[in-house]
């Protein structure tokens, strides 16, 4: 009896082919329940993500399973070239290991991201309702989820925001507190200046106001973003009363210098303003960040963040994978001590839905060691 | 067992809450359990802080402010009750990071300096000089935490303006909510200081001994931090003036007490 996870992912397979292995989310519970029967597996839960399409099992003979399962994604896909060049197998410990480091993000594109938890648990719960997930996988996910909040909160690995927009979020944060008091203005319209006000709205930046050359541009922006559109003129009017202000324009100089913003400053009684400039060449000068509450970051500093945070997080893997074997052998072990229980059990009954009743967390007849 | 025991005793749970940081910060903030963890054991040392406050104070039947070494112990204590009643309820994440250490060298000085010596004058018992005196700790204790969250605020506001982001910037709280407790704890401070200021008008009947250094220290330290609090009040001076102003402020006046009371025991 093995364990086994057959699948591709960002890592070895492009997009295209990634999206044409995918299963919709709806018809999961019943392509399971298909997959189950026609590869003849005792228990299996399909994990499908825009990252990764992974198949784990349990089965008499993970030769023979993988074998079924791949036959199985070739028909079900109507697949007319081999994809087995970029499909990864993993048995048993290897597999555990495999979902544990899913699960914890330590294989995602975004090392440490926390969305692939929820995915994980959702292609769990999937696989439960339909009765396809036994003794071993049902205590197999469930150690895994609890694993991945262990190893989560006592290291570093999800620590730091990756990208220009929630960096910028994180300082605005650090500066105001709560956001929903704090104005943003949002001068140029672009697709960056675009994502670092939706992730301010997103954490519950109060006010947005949008101004843009174009006033269309503008307008359009603001509409998305729940704002308002002002006049490129008027942006010094609003200025006084602005928290946040995010520059993207085209200028060729800097549109925001130190001795127009000194006076603006003495008006907001020192308030403390947040300026991301995210404009090549820069709108606002330089020297502005030198007035007093004034912290102003250019895209180049953001972006520095962001890789120092990925390499903080790079710098936890060693810590991670050190709790992770923990865990993979506590698991590991449970699975040895009743194997032979195990199998005697699902040779008499084959599969998970006929084996018990589905979501079965130990069975009535055999005593499982804990 | 003496007394001073127990005081020993409370500074190994505020060493062991430095330690708690240090993991804190080893495990990037290290889940709510550990901030609760560091809650208790200061809690514990604060227990103990109290024990050691309470049978001293026995001994004469008094304030235990009879000497520099109980004064700085009482100004230690009035900081940790300052940290444990405003810490969980402002949720200032890493509050006593800043307080533990600062209370830890408060009192390590204390204990291993030679002041605690018996007063040698008669002791006045009058329940308002006492009131006095124990407000007054008070009002220090809300300026000691003054000048941990005025250290906190530098220490991010340089973070933020150098755009250099230590492990710890994402563990601190914002520049401005350090700002707003740091008012608070400022205006508390005062007006703790003002009543005690009262009192001691009252108590010494002070018309005639402007002269004294006590009286004149305290009446120095109650006009700094009275422009303090109406320098930040009417925003004239805000941020990182305020918290420096704060630090200095503190500095002068731990500096200015021992001063006057080696002047005048």
């Amino acid at each position: 009896m093995n364990l086994f996870v057959i699948g591709l992912s960002h890592r070895s397979a492009p997009v295209e082919l990634r999206e044409r292995l995918a299963f919709p989310r709806a018809s999961l519970g019943e392509v399971t329940v298909r997959l189950l029967e026609s590869a003849r597996l005792h228990e299996a839960t399909i994990l499908s993500t825009c990252n990764r399409v992974e198949i784990y099992g349990l089965a008499a003979n993970a030769t023979e399973a993988t074998r079924a399962v791949r036959r199985f994604l070739h028909e079900h896909h109507k697949l007319m070239d081999s994809v087995d060049a970029h499909l990864y197998e993993h048995r048993d410990n290897d597999c555990i290991r495999h979902l544990l480091k899913v699960a914890c993000g330590l294989d995602s594109m975004v090392l440490g991201e926390t969305e692939i938890l929820g995915q994980v648990k959702d292609a769990y719960h999937s696989a439960q309702q339909a009765g396809t997930t036994g003794v071993v996988l049902n205590r197999l996910f469930q150690k895994v989820f609890s694993a991945s909040k262990h190893i989560r909160s006592t290291t570093a690995i999800t620590r730091g925001s990756t990208s220009v927009g929630t960096v910028a979020v994180d300082l605005a944060e650090k500066i105001f507190g709560k956001l929903p008091r704090c104005t943003v203005m949002v001068i140029g319209t672009g697709e960056m200046s675009e994502a670092t006000a939706r992730a301010l709205r997103s954490r519950g930046a109060g006010a947005i106001l949008v101004c843009s050359r174009a006033q269309e541009r503008a307008e359009a922006l603001a509409s998305q973003l729940q704002g308002r559109a002002i006049s490129f003129e008027q942006w010094p009017v609003e200025f006084p009363s602005v928290d946040i202000v995010i520059s993207s324009t085209a200028a060729p100089h800097p549109i925001v210098t130190k001795e127009k913003l000194m006076p603006l400053m003495k008006a907001r009684r020192q308030r403390p303003l947040f300026l991301i400039d995210i404009a090549v060449p820069r709108d606002i000068e330089r020297a502005c960040g030198e007035l007093e509450s004034v912290y102003l970051y250019d895209i180049d500093d953001l972006q520095q963040i962001a890789r120092e945070n990925i390499a903080a997080r790079e710098r936890e893997i060693s810590a991670c994978e050190a709790l992770l074997v923990q865990h993979l052998q506590r698991f590991a072990d449970w699975l040895e001590k009743n194997r032979s229980a195990l199998e005697e059990r699902y040779s008499g009954a084959g599969r998970a839905s006929t084996a018990a009743t589905p979501n079965i967390h130990a069975p009535s007849n055999v005593a499982f060691n804990k | 067992m003496t007394d001073r025991t127990f005081l020993w005793l409370a500074q190994v749970f505020y060493a062991a809450s430095c330690v708690i940081t240090l993991r804190r910060l080893r495990l990037g903030g290290g889940g709510p359990e550990l901030q609760r963890l560091n809650y208790v054991v200061m809690g514990l040392g604060f227990a103990l802080h109290t024990v050691f406050l309470y049978l001293r104070g026995r001994i004469d039947g008094r304030c235990p402010l009879t000497n520099l070494f109980e004064t700085q112990a009482f100004v230690a204590w009035a900081a940790v009750l300052f940290f444990l009643l405003i810490g969980p309820s402002y949720r200032i994440s890493f509050l006593g990071a800043f307080t533990a250490p600062l209370v830890l060298a408060i009192c390590l000085t204390a204990l291993l300096s030679p002041i605690d010596v018996v007063h040698a004058g008669s002791i006045n018992r009058s329940p308002w000089i006492e009131f006095h005196a124990a407000i007054a700790i008070l009002a220090f204790g809300a300026f000691a935490l003054a000048f941990v969250t005025s250290a906190m605020y530098l220490f991010q506001e340089r973070q933020l303006k150098t755009r250099k982001l230590s492990s710890s910037f994402l563990l601190l709280p914002s520049i401005e909510q350090l700002d707003v407790i740091h008012f608070r704890l400022l205006i508390m401070g005062f007006a703790m200081l003002t009543v005690a200021m009262i009192g001691g008008a009252v108590s010494y009947h002070i018309v005639g001994h402007w002269t004294e250094p006590k009286i004149v220290w305290a009446i120095v330290v109650w006009v700094v931090y009275g422009a303090l609090v109406l320098a930040r009040g009417l925003r004239t001076v805000r941020g990182r003036k305020i918290a420096l102003g704060s630090m200095a402020s503190f500095i002068f006046m731990l500096v200015g007490f021992w001063g006057v009371n080696l002047l005048q025991p």
